[in-house]
């Protein structure tokens, strides 16, 4: 069966979203697209991201706040230099770069996310699905595998 | 500007510049650019017939580029005189114009800038202001977003003369808009462009929404303001006037407008103050107050015509309260907004006073200058003395009051520029130049004097008279303590106290010596206060290499209001010398007293220093024995 | 002239702690406070220009209980837009520093290490971008006296950084959701969307 690209978002909470696009994210997302919210970019644990690569997401976006605007200072750009390095690790087992799109926000990109996101859609979509890994099960953040 | 124009004692030149200023009160040579119109003037009967036909447009600047002007323009139908001009930047040559002038042959392409010398009595200078560019203000997103515009464009678009007809329109869709807002302070009140308020934006933000307002009572017009400002007659009641038609007022300086990329509708967020609450709301066009700046030519102009600059830009007057319309230059005057922000209402009133002190100069034939002008010795400048005229005086003068005509002729001080700060007196160092009334022997008469007795507890202040002098005086009508041992002694301007003065006073003995003055933004002398800080920096230094305690000398700007910087300081030196065991600081002193003397060997020699030493001799003996006897 | 106060006013304290010098030079223009995403983003009672009132008007208590002073992160988007250049964050830093010297508990849930299973590794040092995690020497039970990791609560913005970055899972802001919730969260809509496993 030939399903619509499956799109991870995880978004920071203090994104610098207006008020409508936020609503928007938090109660109209397409079903195909899965919101994680947390309290930063850094906060996001790689494990996440390699449990949607797993569960065969077809691709993932990142959203946090423009690079000097963090809401923890310098939050995101630690996480981005510990993404970058976890990317390296997604390429090597064959999960293509382009899968993966970071988007900084400022709040006066009024209803770029939308945009931001169709856009993506539209090139996983070119992308085609997501290649099946071999092994596809849970990986708890605990290190035991579920 | 009509009646201007056809008085016959007023001469309207337009599209002319200062070029150069010479000359002084009653007797400037001006020199003016002429530009070239290529258009004679003359022959021009302003019919328009030369627009018509030119095929090329560019944008308006006199509309704030908002409707389009041909190359061969008039930048509005009222232009005095309605003389057409030829934008040759923008010209193509085609010459369709010529043939449209046809035989009024008006039409001159030959034509180039003429360089005109006048004689010029008095000057008033009316250069008026400039506008902060907002769009450097990321968050207001101004000349991105199209329907936030400025306050001048906003005076274009609901001006009747202007280019559409008063029809209020924004720019993305060419629609009237409904719900407007006004934001008040853009790059001023903004310690990162403008520090200081533009006096007049509160105000004429008031009168486009009460305009607005009339010419279609539905609009909804919001005020964002941090403080709404109606200092003059009438204004308040303007504002209640505002408030009774509907218009609103939110303060609160918005942080943020953001656009929504489909109806170009802005939202403007901010906090309304009074409630604490943030709002975002949204608005069909957004008009932005930005800040009144200088002219971008302000500092040239400043050097041409020899004037001096407040700490924001504009020409700096005379006197803040008595003189607001003299410059520090004679015969210079201001009016309007070149001095500062102003309304029309102010400049008028500038304008009238200028123009009646400038007619006192060409009334008189003769003018009262300052007494206290500078006097050359011509047998003791180096032009005579070497052969060869060191130009130290020339460089050092900030009315550009001396003349030193050849290397080998000496320094003339052209007394009707000169306004006695003393610069040249000091810095002169063959000591060739004498101050009236400020004379080194006058000064050093009454520095012996005060310090006769006791001298090494004595701290000798050297005020100047415009501001330490006046902080001083502040000191004493507030009660405000101070050492007890201070010893004022006055001079014009800091950069009249010469390093003698100095030296002189250690060597006579002093405890310790303030250099005091105003601070440099208030200098009365233009720049006066740098000569004297940079020969104060130097003295620093020679004193710290003596071995001379620190805070024996101390140099400090006190301006005539800080009459508690002015005992604060005092009280500091006391404590300084306090801090000194008596035997110790004497020793200091007889130690440095043969370097001061050495660096002093030609300060006897200044006409009337030996004969001022003598009379002072006879004065300190009274003194001393008067003490004794009692 | 001498008043027994003056050098003892709360905005004088708060003045003499580098960042809070320029607290009175605010007129209450309510930039920052739009600028401010915690304000925005659901605590309506945060208020950084009100704060700076507080303390000129000499309201200590009230400025010590204020959630703004336990609340901003010091992201900073207000201080490039305060027209009088002030720096807010460190004025709420200043006040907040004197609070916790005045044994004030923060508001904020901070940073809980897992003393059992933290090997100090210093992965969360690294990261913190208060500075407010450090390697200390702890008597810990069963397992003696070591090195482990231990959160400034003065410092803590619960920001989570370290949780995500730590290998054994030690460290953690006890926030709404957990590592499992996030997991389960995704497997199930990936489930939903017609994925075999
Ligand atoms: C949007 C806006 C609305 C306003 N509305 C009102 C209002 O309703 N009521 C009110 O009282 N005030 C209002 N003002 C203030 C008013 O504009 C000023 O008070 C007034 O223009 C000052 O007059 P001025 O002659 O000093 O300067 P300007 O009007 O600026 O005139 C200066 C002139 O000098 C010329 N010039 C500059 N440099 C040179 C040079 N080097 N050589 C030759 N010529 C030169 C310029 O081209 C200009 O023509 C408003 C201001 C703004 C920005
Ligand atoms: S006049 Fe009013 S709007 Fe203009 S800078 Fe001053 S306070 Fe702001
Ligand atoms: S932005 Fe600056 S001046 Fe305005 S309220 Fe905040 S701290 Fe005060």
């Amino acid at each position: 069966m030939e399903t619509r690209p499956k799109i991870a978002l995880f978004q920071c909470k203090w994104c610098l979203y207006s008020e409508p696009d936020q609503n928007w994210v938090d109660n109209e997302l397409p079903s195909s697209m899965h919101l994680v919210k947390l309290p930063c970019t850094g906060r996001i644990n790689p494990l996440y991201i390699l449990n949607a690569v797993q569960g065969g997401a077809d691709g993932i976006v990142i959203s946090g706040c423009l690079p000097e605007k963090c809401h923890y200072k310098e939050g995101n750009l630690r996480a981005l230099r510990q993404h970058d390095e976890f990317l390296n690790f997604l390429d090597y087992i064959g999960y293509e770069r382009s899968r993966v799109r970071f988007v900084w926000l400022d709040l006066q990109d009024r209803g770029r996310i939308q945009k931001e996101l169709a856009d993506f859609k539209s090139e996983i979509a070119k992308l085609g699905k997501a290649k099946v890994l071999a092994t596809r099960s849970k990986v708890s953040p605990g290190g035991q595998y579920a | 500007m009509v009646d201007a124009a056809r008085h016959p004692r007023i001469d309207v030149r337009t599209f002319t510049e200062v070029e150069k200023v010479e000359g002084f009160v009653g007797n400037f040579k001006v020199t003016l650019r002429e530009k070239a119109k290529y258009v004679i003037a003359d022959r021009c009967n302003g019919c328009g017939d030369c627009a018509r036909v030119c095929p090329i447009e560019v944008p308006n600047y006199f509309d704030m580029n908002l409707a389009p002007r041909k190359a061969a323009y008039v930048p509005m139908s009222q232009s005095v005189p309605l003389v057409y001009n030829i934008d040759l930047d923008a010209c193509i040559h085609c010459y369709k114009c010529v043939d449209a002038c046809g035989a009024l042959e008006a039409i001159d392409f030959s034509q180039e800038d003429q360089l005109v010398e006048e004689d010029i009595g008095a000057m008033i200078v009316a250069t008026g202001f400039s506008h902060f560019d907002p769009s450097v203000m990321d968050e207001y997103g101004y000349s991105r977003y199209p329907n936030v515009i400025t306050s001048m464009e906003m005076e274009r678009l609901n001006n009747s003369a202007g280019p559409t007809a008063g029809n209020l329109i924004r720019p993305s869709d060419n629609k009237n808009p409904q719900k407007l807002a006004f934001i008040n302070c853009v790059g001023s009140r903004d310690k990162r462009y403008n520090p200081s308020c533009s006096n007049f934006c509160c105000m004429y933000s008031i009168k486009n929404a009460i305009l607005l307002k009339q010419m279609n009572p539905n609009v909804d017009i919001t005020i964002y303001y941090i403080d709404i400002r109606t200092p003059s007659k009438g204004y308040e009641e303007f504002y209640d006037r505002a408030r009774e038609m509907g218009i609103h007022f939110s303060q609160g300086r918005p942080s943020l407008i953001t656009e929504d990329p489909e109806t170009h509708n802005l939202f403007v967020h901010s906090e309304d103050v009074t409630l604490g609450k943030v709002m975002e709301k949204e608005y069909d066009m957004v008009m932005l107050n930005q800040a009144a700046v200088p002219q971008p030519d302000q500092n040239h102009m400043s050097s041409v015509l020899n004037v001096a600059q407040s700490p924001g830009g504009w020409f700096m007057e005379y006197h803040p309260k008595l003189r607001p319309m003299d410059s520090p230059t004679d015969g210079v005057f201001f009016a309007g907004a070149c001095q500062g922000p102003k309304d029309i209402p102010s400049s008028v009133a500038q304008g009238s006073a200028a123009s009646s002190r400038a007619s006192r100069i060409l009334q008189s034939d003769h003018w009262e200058i300052e007494p206290t002008v500078a006097v050359v010795f011509p047998e003791r400048c180096s032009a005579t003395t070497r052969g060869r005229a060191c130009g130290i005086c020339a460089k050092a003068c900030p009315y550009g009051a001396i003349n030193i005509f050849s290397p080998e002729t000496p320094a003339e001080v052209v007394t009707a520029k000169c306004h006695g700060c003393g610069a040249c007196v000091a810095e002169c160092p063959e000591d060739a130049i004498t101050q009236l009334h400020f004379t080194d022997a006058q000064i050093l008469a009454q520095m012996r004097a005060v310090l006769a007795d006791k001298p090494e507890e004595k701290i000798l202040a050297f005020r100047c008279h415009w501001c330490s002098y006046g902080g001083a005086d502040l000191a004493g009508t507030s009660h405000f303590e101070y050492s007890a041992n201070e010893r004022g002694l006055r001079v014009m301007c800091s950069a009249r106290m010469d390093t003698d003065f100095i030296y002189e006073a250690y060597r006579l003995g002093a405890g310790s010596v303030l250099y005091s003055g105003c601070h440099p933004q208030d200098c009365h002398y233009i720049t006066g206060q740098l000569i004297g800080a940079k020969r104060a920096s130097r003295l620093e230094k020679i004193f710290d290499k003596m071995g001379m305690t620190d805070g024996r000398f101390r140099v400090e700007w006190i301006s005539a209001a800080e009459g508690d910087k002015y005992a604060r300081v005092l009280n500091e030196m006391q404590a300084v010398l306090d801090d000194i065991p008596m035997e110790d600081l004497k020793a200091e002193i007889e130690k440095l007293k043969p370097e001061m003397s050495k660096r002093l060997k030609k300060f006897p020699g200044v006409p009337g220093v030996q004969e001022a030493m003598d009379y002072s001799d006879i004065l300190v003996d009274a003194i001393t024995k008067q003490k004794e006897t009692a | 002239m001498n008043h027994e106060s003056i050098g003892s006013l709360f905005v004088d304290e708060v003045k003499a702690i580098p960042g809070g010098e320029f607290v009175e030079m605010c007129y209450s223009c309510g930039t920052c406070v739009s600028k401010c995403m915690i304000q925005q983003k659901g605590e309506p009672e945060f208020n950084p220009r009100r704060l700076l009132r507080m303390v000129m008007m000499d309201m200590k208590d009230e400025a010590f209980d204020s959630r703004t002073t336990w609340l901003c992160s010091a992201c900073d988007l207000c201080y490039p837009a305060c027209p009088q250049k002030i720096h807010i964050s460190g004025v709420i830093h200043a006040v907040k520093s004197l609070a916790v010297k005045n044994d004030k508990k923060t508001i904020q849930n901070i940073a809980v290490v897992d003393q059992q299973t933290c090997v100090a590794c210093g992965l969360c040092v690294e990261v913190c971008p208060y500075e407010a995690i450090k390697i200390i020497e702890t008597k810990v039970p069963y397992r003696g006296v070591i090195n482990i990791a231990s959160v400034d609560p003065g410092l803590c913005m619960a920001c989570g950084t370290c949780s995500a970055v730590c290998r054994s899972t030690s460290i953690g802001v006890p926030e709404e959701f957990t590592d499992e919730s996030v997991v389960e969260g995704l497997w199930t809509w990936l489930q939903s969307q017609g994925v075999e496993t």
